[in-house]
């Protein structure tokens, strides 16, 4: 069984999507160029999404991937709704007035997101409704709190994330009266996500990282060479940091338990996540909502198993760690991607690849005879190897598909073997979990001008 | 410095394989004068007659080098085609697997061209030119529309004629002087590969190869080989001007060359161990039409343009040469150049996004067969009617004149035709049911097609000064009465046609004239240098003014008169006669009643802000009597077979009225004098050297045989008396029409004899379509029952100046 190159090339460009920031007058007064991102399933359905936004009322543009487990749900939900908690954190006292005045009016609202979506990207209709009573109530505590000082971006983020945590986690208790839609709750609650988010505003990157996707900066040096610049530290065992925190956060008793086979309490590989309640709730509350819960929850066996040595909950929260850059000239893009591309790649690679993608390889030495001893025939074997080469570069217009290439296809010298692609692209779903994991990446291209004129400015 | 540009770096072949006729000639009288040139001036020119082999690797091409071996075999060059086999007889290396056939013309040469350049050089200096090397021409000064000197950083210099050929750097030299002179030229990127010797050195006589299908030409060089080609994907360059200003051997760029590399490979396989000397890199300059640029600026006299010579220079700089000497001596050069004429393009072929983009699709087309009835596919949509979109939409197919857009024929919907590369042939092309039922709908109901492209002028004065010059300008009695139509030559004094168009006489004292698309410049040009300095008498060019509607066909009538309430048969408003009147809700509409075709019908001047008004009224009224749109190339196959001239095609500066039977559009005796008049006279007297003649092909199948084009070969009694200059297929007739002139050779001295009716209608003829010869019928009348009216003679309208 054999894919060709074609059909190779439908598989991988089937999830592909790029934004290209429209530019004004000739000039494009963005720090963001644009994005490429991708998506390859491994699990059936997918259990990673991914979002892009520019936000309206304030400057900026968001951007997120999501790693789901125990299904898509968590993922899902916090793939809609991360980017309004942020937004409406960021939002000014006047504009949440302005809002909330709209809505009690039953006036148009102002529009406060413009998403940048794959047409497989979807929202669900049906809890439309909820989530934005949820959101409401947020922006409405906001109004009431307003403390007058100018939004910090940072703090913004980290109440962004908590209270969507904290809404998911309610919204399962309480539950709503239609079926569908308590169970939907329910399976998000139950489920788990970890985010990584870039909110880039300006110079001004931030990235707020809860669990272990990454982000990373790739930054060309004088030489023209790459490197590559974490901008966000992986929440799980490998993390020392994390390990004390985790530690820190519960009796030395538990400190055995805590961290079993590189995973919280045995079970669970990233420490931070959206969801995943079961680390979150009292056993007693646990109960409680399965067995009120509908049938279906009843039945399965992982929402009523507790995790052994459950004592101190929480275990974990959605809380993430916010690293914040001034982007520099040299900073020529972001790589947000989960978890699935970091096991295969290592950043250094990944930085090399995708900024010899954007310079566009074609910066090949050009060839010149000067006093060489060269036949014509050996010019000729030269010239058609390097076609041959460019051709296959130029197959990929998404830098997020031209990554996942690399990283399902590459061989051991750090080139696109074709046979291997194929091999990999070809399992069977139940076999390819096994050999990867859902990989969703995005690129964010920089423009170097802008920021540049933006330093010189200040 | 003399030879510095691009000459410096040319390849050195000397090719009479030409497809235009006059370029053919250039490049003959070249290669007689350099063979010539070592014995007369005493510089090496490395001249070599080598011979040059045309491969063909598909059928077609084969077809295409035919017609060029019948154009030469005619004009006594030698040439021959030959079989694959004999190619390799011919030249030792060559892989011929891949042939059907092959091209043999054994006096082509090979020169170095900076000794070619030296050698003129020397020989001028002889005859007392003075030569300024490195030297900078700033600018170039003009009074009074006339050249009166060089500026340059040594001083000034006082001259009454300028030659600006600066090759690729022509176009910024023109743009130098305060009066901007348009030279439409691009530079592209060039390469060729130098190699070092063979173990066995090549001969230095070996023939030079074209291989046009790998798009490539080899020729020996110091015991290895040169060789070079016209890419696929040209790389433009100086689009923003600066130039570099001395010429310098530019970046080699081997990744770019590996195409020409491989078809080189392919060609001369035993190659592939030769080692590489050179990749040259040099550029040549292009032009929007693949022909030269030569002759007199149409805004400054005496300030002349030689350039362009899209890397044929070396073939055609000795007979350029030679007829632009002649141009500045005698004011006009001893052959046709017309196709070569600066005065062919206007300011709008200068834009340099425009040159940019027409050369890249040029540079790749010297080596793309060369079809009939192709358009150029870049810098199109310039200039179109206010009908563009709406014709558009209903299916119409386009073709570009001049920078305008015509219809060509309207596509049915739910029909197809091919892509554009597979509807390249030599054969019946696929639009042949297509025009033919627009052709039939001309003859039977009413077809409208949209004209607006002509040039028109109005010319008008306050008191008699616009009736004097015209006639003085023109050949017809332009003293009619207001309200008449009149077909008129604008003639030289040698009684050759340098226009031919429509005149109204609107009022008293003012004309409506109607020329060719392409006449824009050139009859603009004429006029101006010969109308009287008068502010009386005024001149506009008024082509975007109007938009014009050809109602063709004998329902034409019923549809006018409905829409504008007025009689429109021929006893109200006869042939030849122009009137304003309304249509629709749209008053002052120019209704004229000719079609250019012969065909009974209208030809409406509308003032374009009713055009769109006017159209939608003639196509609702119309739709009762079968209305339809038709295209140029259904008018053409209705101007042709009623035996019509067209200016350009058929009638060119050479050809006078009396050899293409339009006497009576000469009015000898109109009491008074008129440019040409003492040269008709003559021919009056004496007879005619050539005679413009109609050929009906006998035994030719539409289907199955080659189409005729233009260019063939006429023979009479099997000896060659001329060329075909148009043709088409009668849907009538149901054969194909060739329009031709016919000359009277000696049959010992070849000398040109007087052409009599009896000499044309006692001869056998044939037609040699790329080899092959089919018999025909010469007719000097169209055939009258094709008539649908019959008409006094001298009413018949035998215009058809406005054709293609």
């Amino acid at each position: 069984f054999y894919l060709t190159p074609p059909q190779v090339n439908s598989i991988l460009k089937a999830n592909e999507y790029s934004f290209k920031v429209p530019e004004f007058d000739g000039k494009n007064v963005s720090s963001v160029l644009g994005f490429d991102s991708n998506q390859l399933p491994a699990n059936a359905p997918i259990e990673d999404r991914r979002s892009a936004a520019t936000c309206l009322q304030t400057r900026g543009m968001l951007l997120g991937v999501f790693d789901g487990h125990a299904g898509c749900a968590c993922a899902q939900a916090v793939s809609e709704r991360l980017f309004y908690y942020i937004a409406v954190s960021l939002l000014p006292h006047e504009t949440l007035l302005e809002i909330e005045n709209a809505v009690e009016s039953g006036r148009a609202l102002l529009p406060i997101l413009q998403w940048h979506k794959h047409p497989n990207d979807y929202f669900s209709k049906e809890a439309s409704k909820l989530y934005f009573n949820s959101l409401r109530t947020y922006w409405q505590e906001l109004i009431d709190l307003n403390s007058g000082e100018t939004t910090d971006v940072k703090e913004a983020l980290i109440n962004a994330f908590k209270r969507l945590d904290n809404d998911i986690s309610l919204e399962a208790q309480v539950g709503d009266p239609n079926s569908f839609l308590n169970y939907l709750v329910l399976r998000v609650a139950f489920s788990g996500a970890t985010a990584c988010v870039a909110h880039v505003d300006g110079v001004d990157l931030h990235i707020a990282n809860t669990g272990d996707s990454r982000a990373m900066l790739g930054v060309q040096e004088e030489d023209g060479s790459w490197s590559a610049v974490n901008l966000s530290y992986d929440h799980n065992a490998q993390n020392e940091h994390e390990v004390k925190r985790v530690k820190m956060e519960h009796p030395k008793s538990e400190e055995k338990s805590l961290v079993k086979q590189d995973r919280l309490l045995g079970l669970l590989m990233p420490f931070r996540a959206f969801g995943d309640v079961k680390f979150k709730w009292s056993i007693e509350l646990q109960k409680r909502v399965v067995e009120s819960g509908p049938d279906q929850l009843n039945d399965n066996e992982y929402t009523k198993f507790i995790p052994p040595n459950y004592h101190t909950p929480p275990y974990l929260t959605a809380e993430p760690e916010v690293i914040h850059h001034r982007l520099r000239p040299q900073d020529k893009f972001l790589v947000l991607a989960t978890d699935g591309l970091w096991e295969t790649m290592h950043r250094q690679d990944v930085a090399r690849i995708v900024g010899e993608y954007l310079t566009g390889v074609h910066h090949q030495q050009p060839i010149a005879v000067g006093g060489y001893k060269v036949t014509l025939g050996q010019m000729h074997g030269l010239l058609t190897e390097r076609r041959a080469r460019i051709s296959s570069v130029f197959e990929d217009q998404n830098a997020a598909t031209h990554l996942i290439r690399h990283a399902v296809g590459n061989n051991e010298f750090g080139t696109v073997d074709h046979e291997r692609l194929s091999k990999m692209l070809s399992l069977p779903e139940e076999l390819a979990r096994m050999y990867r994991d859902d990989i969703t990446i995005i690129v964010v291209q920089f423009n170097s001008h802008v920021i540049g004129a933006c330093q010189n400015e200040e | 410095r003399l030879a510095a540009g691009t000459t410096r770096f040319c390849a050195g072949i000397v090719s009479t394989a030409r497809h235009v006729s006059i370029e053919l000639k250039m490049a003959d009288y070249s290669n007689k004068l350099y063979q010539q040139l070592e014995q007369e001036t005493g510089v090496k020119t490395g001249y070599v007659k080598t011979g040059s082999i045309s491969l063909a690797q598909t059928q077609d091409r084969l077809i295409s080098l035919r017609r060029i071996a019948s154009s030469l075999n005619v004009m006594g060059i030698p040439c021959e085609i030959i079989t694959p086999k004999q190619v390799a007889q011919l030249h030792p290396l060559i892989n011929i697997h891949d042939l059907v056939g092959a091209m043999y013309v054994p006096e082509d040469a090979l020169v170095s061209s900076a000794n070619v350049s030296l050698a003129l050089a020397t020989a001028a200096s002889r005859n007392g030119v003075q030569i300024h090397e490195r030297t900078s021409v700033s600018h170039v000064t003009v009074q009074k529309g006339r050249v009166t000197g060089v500026e340059t950083d040594r001083g000034q210099i006082q001259c009454q004629y300028f030659v600006n050929c600066a090759g690729q750097w022509a176009y910024e030299l023109g743009h130098s002087g305060e009066e901007l002179i348009n030279i439409p030229l691009h530079a592209c990127e060039h390469f060729y590969l130098l190699t070092h010797p063979l173990k066995e050195p090549l001969a230095n006589n070996l023939p030079t190869i074209v291989d046009p299908d790998g798009r490539i030409y080899i020729r020996n060089w110091q015991g290895g080989i040169l060789s070079g080609g016209f890419e696929k994907n040209p790389k433009p360059l100086f689009t923003e001007g600066r130039n570099q200003l001395e010429i310098h051997n530019l970046q080699e760029d081997w990744d770019h060359f590996e195409p020409l590399l491989s078809a080189l490979l392919r060609r001369m396989p035993d190659l592939e161990a030769l080692q590489i000397m050179q990749l040259v890199n040099c550029p040549e300059s292009f032009t929007p039409d693949m022909r030269c640029i030569m002759g007199e600026s149409p805004t400054v006299r005496g300030y002349f343009v030689l350039a362009g010579m899209n890397s044929a220079g070396i073939s055609y700089g000795g007979g350029a040469g030679k007829y632009l000497a002649e141009w500045m001596v005698n004011g006009y050069p001893s052959e046709n150049v017309w196709p070569l004429d600066l005065k062919r393009f206007g300011t709008l072929q200068s834009s340099r996004t425009f040159l940019r983009h027409r050369v890249m699709e040029v540079m790749p087309l010297m080596c793309d067969l060369k079809v009939p009835r192709w358009d150029f596919q870049t810098g199109r949509q310039l200039r179109t009617s206010p009908l563009y979109d709406r014709l558009d939409a209903q299916g119409a197919r386009w073709m570009e004149k001049h920078g305008f857009e015509r219809v060509k024929y309207f596509v049915p919907p739910g029909k197809d035709l091919l892509d554009l590369d597979q509807s390249k042939t030599f054969y019946k092309p696929d639009w042949f049911d297509i025009v033919g039922s627009e052709v039939k709908c001309c003859k039977e109901a009413v077809c409208v097609i949209d004209m607006s492209s002509f040039t028109k002028f109005e010319i008008s004065s306050t008191g008699d000064q616009a009736l004097e010059s015209l006639q003085y300008l023109f050949s017809n009695d332009l003293d009619v009465p207001v309200g008449h139509v009149v077909h008129t030559g604008m003639l030289n004094e040698k009684g050759g046609y340098e226009n031919d168009c429509s005149i109204a006489r609107l009022s008293k004292r003012s004309f409506f004239m109607i020329s060719p698309t392409d006449q824009q410049v050139h009859c603009w040009a004429w006029l101006k240098n010969r109308l009287p300095n008068d502010s009386n008498l005024t001149m506009e060019d008024v082509t975007w003014k109007y938009t014009a509607l050809n109602l063709i066909g004998p329902r034409a009538v019923d549809v006018l008169s409905e829409l504008s309430y007025a009689p429109m048969t021929p006893e109200h408003f006869p042939s030849l006669f122009c009137k304003e009147m309304s249509v629709g809700y749209a008053n002052g509409i120019r209704v004229m009643s000719i079609t250019h075709t012969g065909e009974p019908g209208f030809m409406l001047y509308i003032p374009i802000e009713y055009a769109l008004h006017v159209y939608n009224e003639v196509m609702n009224m119309g739709q009762k009597y079968g209305i339809r749109n038709a295209g140029y190339y259904a008018l053409r196959s209705l101007r042709i077979e009623k035996f019509f001239a067209f200016w350009g095609q058929d009638l060119d500066a050479f050809t006078t009225p009396m050899e293409c039977g339009r006497e009576f559009q000469v009015k000898l005796e109109k009491g008074m004098e008129f440019v040409g008049q003492e040269a008709l006279l003559e021919q009056k007297q004496n007879g005619v050297y050539k005679r413009f003649t109609m050929f009906i092909l006998e035994d030719h199948d539409a289907d199955r045989d080659l189409w005729p084009w233009w260019g063939e070969p006429i023979f009479r009694n099997g000896h060659y008396v001329g060329k075909t200059t148009s043709s088409a297929y009668s849907y009538t007739l149901e054969r194909h029409v060739c329009l031709g002139f016919v000359h009277h050779f000696d049959e010992k001295t070849g000398e040109q004899l007087v052409v009599t009716t009896d000499f044309i209608n006692q001869g056998e003829y044939e037609i040699d379509i790329a080899g092959q010869r089919f018999q025909a019928k010469a007719k000097l009348y169209p055939f009258s029952s094709l008539f649908t009216h019959r008409r006094r003679k001298d009413e018949v309208e035998l215009s058809g100046c406005q054709g293609e």
